[in-house]
């Protein structure tokens, strides 16, 4: 060890907080790319400097084609137009390349073969992320995993499923329910989004509250790392000795390499629920049940809240019967084995009546209860029908602080003359203001831009989050000063030097774009004992 | 020499005595900062004087661990011990590291809350040893281990910068996930001084049931039995043999706990009571049912000369306690066994010296191949001198490797104690 340290000491390395310290020699760099960091404002890419100019060299497709076969790598610019960004679309940059490998030892070889010209890429799953972290940034190539498609082990005694990063959340659900069990993150895109992507991002759903979210659901992941070697960490063992470094894999966006399969935990499908949508005047009033709810000691599966605007938009689109001059709607959610469960609900129900509930409708059956979960879950298509364009923000604030996030917002809404509809996991004090904007005005845009920045500050000074579930991503990049400071950004940096080195898992993401350089120690990979 | 003196008050430091020992290892200087500033400059100063340090809270977890390779300063930090921010509505609290769990409960206690973590030992283990052991006990079952329930942590790292990873919400993704690295890590990555826990209701009433069963393959049946019904068990052990003091001797039980509201319980008990008579046991109601907890949680520190700690899958549990048992009488022994059932977590008290490296030698390699471990939570210094205390962390030791030099480039944050010789 001492011998070792010896022989490293000295091996400095300027390291860029963007972990862009390969960028400039490296192919695929992009023009304007060292002029940027204008002070904190959100930017379109092109607005970035960021003009891409295809590099990649002719013979380099043709070996990544050898890799991943003729229909694995797509570089046609028409076809590159569906890779230019994800959910969230204020942003897009197209790759140069796509490439889709059928296996994890497929992603190892791609990467090797970056490895050795020094390119970056940027991890994709379904696209369905809401911060732009698979938007290429200086990474000319996209090692996208839709085709690590399969489920490869059921353990049902031990509760446990091994799915490659393509294998799309909800088909984990769905391919041990008739064993009565269930993977319990539940992000409203799990119809497309895979569990790669859910990994990366760190997912969480309207089922947090009393599951946790992806972190608390992965016992191990095969990560490829940005030179190509595949190393796996825990495994569906718990307690395995050493760094929890399956933890710090979740949520790092794509920036330690590429996430090729993973052991997830899953839990027992709940015997019974108790579904309540409970009308009330006013956000405050709505809120203040949440706290009562809390505060009772019950600990619901989930506890949404909608304000007026999603209320008017949900029923306008569905005709469910909603009053559209409610001020909010709670949809509470209790589970666990039946017993009890009718003693839980009464006491929410008293709890809500306390706080002045105008009306409170309950599930008498599953059909019923898909009804009502139909308000939540549509909301963002009902709100689809308002504007042209819609952002959904994504912010955390200590749940007692929601009426304030709420008036805030309101008072965002009008300084920024927008339309901005609720829709929040108020149970978790996760907010999702949804801004409305139509995406040809110029200056509405900048306006959303702003209004969102605002939204954020706002939650920073509530002693909150920037966000709870979306990631930083390139849409965040600029606030994480409100944060972080420079010694915990240098913490992470060091951190990520570790996975890589050189900065070229999905560059740009995460870390603000200041033009800081710090001199940081890259350790080398050591050779195991 | 440093003069730790000047850090931290020549009152707050003292020259090591045998009772300070890590793991055998009997420190030069004991400090006991007052503040975070104060443990800053001690961290400044052991790193520039290439001093080794460990940090510690009430000495009461020590000797997990490999013993350090040196130990030059030994800093307490039971002089940070207040609860600073308990937000009951929002169900976080904010506690300084040197604070004891019996005293974090008693404050959460007032608002009808827990920190549903329940190692042995309240009163003498701090948060910092908490996290920094990453202890646990029979609530994991149910409510997880020190990584589900972490949500913020402020730590001193090598250059004496104070790092901020996490925050004070339940639910945030910003940035990684850094508390995440500090959990488990033995104080080998930076001095942990502050931490945020998610926090949850108090379950209004807890009871157990103990099923009496003839060996642990059976017992440990019937607790995925449990796991698989309708009653949700609050926490789930298995006893093998003399595993259970008011146990029934030579053979093995379940034992079940149940929480929540009258009626839950009620019915939960009614439910393993039908699961116990289809599988032809009986099944005894337990009065203070958070008292047996307790005592089963306090397994890990009962007198023994050696507890070691198997990790296998839930459905293997029964078949590992076997194979314990077996091991053991080879080596003209008992092994008295206890398992978080539903974890496939198994203790092992050995109380012959000479059995310890036979014992880990016979079982690690079984284990370790099927993705599992065995480590040796606990034993005399010179027990462990034997043998390895962790075992192989798997292929994420080179990456492990470059962690802690990324983190402790100068090597003098509990040199030795961790995982590969970390």
């Amino acid at each position: 060890m001492a011998h070792e340290r010896r022989r490293h000491r000295g091996q400095h390395a300027r390291v860029n907080l963007g972990g862009t310290g390969a960028e400039q020699d490296a192919p695929g760099r992009c023009e304007g790319a060292r002029d940027r960091g204008h002070g904190g404002a959100l930017y379109t890419s092109e607005d970035r400097g960021y003009k891409s100019v295809p590099v990649l060299p002719t013979a380099l497709v043709a070996r990544l084609r050898a890799v991943v076969g003729a229909d694995g790598v797509i570089d046609r610019p028409e076809a590159l137009l569906v890779y230019e960004c994800d959910g969230y679309t204020l942003e897009r940059a197209a790759p140069e390349v796509v490439v889709l490998p059928r296996t994890p030892a497929e992603v190892g070889a791609v990467l090797r073969i970056l490895a050795a010209v020094q390119v970056a890429f940027v991890p994709r799953g379904a696209g369905t992320g809401l911060s732009g972290g698979t938007l290429p940034i200086a990474a000319p190539v996209m090692i996208c995993t839709s085709r690590l498609d399969r489920i490869e082990t059921i353990d049902v005694p031990n509760r446990r499923i091994v799915a490659q990063a393509g294998v799309v959340n909800q088909w984990v659900s769905t391919a041990v329910r008739a064993h009565g069990l269930c993977y319990a993150p539940d992000p409203s895109s799990q119809p497309a989004c895979t569990i790669g992507g859910n990994v990366a991002e760190n997912s969480g759903g309207p089922h947090t509250l009393k599951y946790g979210v992806t972190t608390n659901h992965v016992l191990g992941v095969e990560l490829a790392l940005p030179s190509g070697e595949l190393v796996a960490l825990g495994g569906a063992v718990e307690d395995r000795p050493g760094y929890d470094l399956v933890g710090l894999v979740v949520g790092a966006e794509g920036t330690f390499g590429v996430v090729t399969r993973a052991t997830l935990r899953l839990v027992r499908l709940p015997a019974a629920h108790r579904t309540l949508l409970a009308v009330f005047d006013s956000v405050d009033a709505a809120s203040e049940a949440v706290s009562g709810i809390i505060g009772a000691g019950i600990v619901p599966a989930a506890l949404e809240m909608m304000d007026r605007l999603i209320i008017q938009a949900v029923e306008a689109a569905f005709k469910i019967g909603l009053p559209t001059d409610a001020g909010a709607v709670l949809l509470i959610e209790i589970d666990g084995p039946a017993a009890g469960l009718d003693e839980h609900a009464a006491r929410a129900t008293a709890v809500c009546r306390t706080s002045g509930v105008r009306e409170i409708r309950v599930a008498r059956d599953e059909t019923e209860r898909a009804a009502l979960w139909k308000c939540r879950k549509r909301a963002f298509g009902a709100v689809g029908r308002l504007a042209p364009n819609y952002c959904t923000q994504d912010g955390v604030v200590p749940r007692t602080r929601v009426p304030e996030i709420v008036r805030i917002i309101a008072e965002v809404a009008d300084r920024h003359r927008l339309r901005i509809a609720n829709v929040f996991h108020a149970g978790d004090g996760n907010i999702h203001p949804i801004l409305l904007f139509d995406e040809r005005d110029r200056d509405e845009v900048a306006r959303v831009r702003a209004a969102g920045r605002a939204i954020l500050e706002a939650c920073v000074a509530l002693g909150g989050s920037l966000t709870g579930e979306h990631g930083i991503g390139v849409e965040k990049v600029a606030e994480m000063p409100l944060l972080f400071t420079p010694a915990d950004l240098l913490a992470m940096a060091r951190l990520r030097a570790v996975f890589d080195p050189e900065g070229r898992a999905n560059p740009h993401k995460i870390f603000p774009d200041a033009k800081v350089c710090v001199e940081t120690r890259v350790p080398r990979r050591q050779a195991a004992v | 020499m440093t003069d730790w003196g000047a850090l931290v008050g020549p009152a707050w430091a003292a020259p090591g005595r045998a009772d300070d020992a890590v793991d055998g290892v009997v420190p030069t200087s004991v400090v006991r900062p007052a503040g975070i500033e104060q443990v800053q400059a001690v961290v400044r100063a052991a790193v520039g004087d290439r001093r080794a340090l460990v940090p510690s809270g009430r000495g009461a977890h020590l000797d997990v661990g490999a013993p350090p390779a040196r130990v030059d300063v030994l800093v307490r930090l039971d002089r940070l011990a207040r609860v600073i921010d308990h937000q009951a509505a929002d169900m976080t609290v904010t506690v300084e590291t040197g604070c004891s769990l019996a005293c974090l409960g008693a404050a959460l206690a007032a608002a009808g809350q827990w920190l549903p973590l329940d190692p042995p030992r309240p009163e003498e283990t701090t948060v910092g040893g908490l996290i920094a052991a990453d202890l646990s006990g029979p609530l994991r079952a149910s409510q997880g281990t020190v990584r589900d329930l972490l949500i913020g942590l402020r730590v001193v790292g090598a250059d004496g910068a104070v790092v901020t990873g996490g925050g004070r919400v339940v639910k945030n993704v910003a940035g990684y996930d850094l508390p995440k690295l500090h959990v488990g890590a033995l104080g080998t990555v930076g001095v942990i001084v502050e931490a945020t826990f998610k926090v949850r209701p108090r379950p209004a009433a807890e009871e157990a049931i103990v099923v009496a069963c003839r060996t642990a393959r059976e017992a440990a049946d019937a607790a995925l039995a449990v796991r698989d019904s309708d009653v949700a068990p609050l926490w789930l052990e298995v006893a093998g043999a003399g595993g259970l003091a008011e146990g029934p001797g030579e053979g093995a039980a379940l034992v079940v706990g149940l929480g929540g509201i009258a009626e839950e319980i009620a019915e939960a008990r009614a439910c393993v009571q039908r699961i116990a008579e289809s599988l032809r046991l009986r099944a005894a109601m337990v009065s203070g049912g958070t008292a047996l907890r307790a005592r089963l949680g306090a397994f890990p520190v009962e007198p023994a000369v050696a507890v070691l700690k198997a990790a296998t899958l839930p459905a293997e549990v029964g078949a590992v306690m076997e194979r314990i048992a077996a091991a053991a009488r080879e080596q003209g022994t008992a092994a008295r066994c206890l398992a978080h059932a539903s974890s496939g977590v198994i203790r092992a008290a050995i109380t012959e010296p000479a059995a310890v490296a036979p014992l880990v030698q016979a079982l690690r390699p079984t284990l370790e191949r099927a993705g599992g471990s065995l480590t040796i939570e606990r034993a005399a210094p010179t027990v462990k001198r034997g043998v390895e205390v962790w075992g192989d962390p798997g292929p994420g030791l080179p990456l492990m490797r470059s962690v802690k030099a990324a983190f402790d480039p100068s090597g003098v944050f509990a040199p030795g104690r961790y995982v590969g010789g970390l």
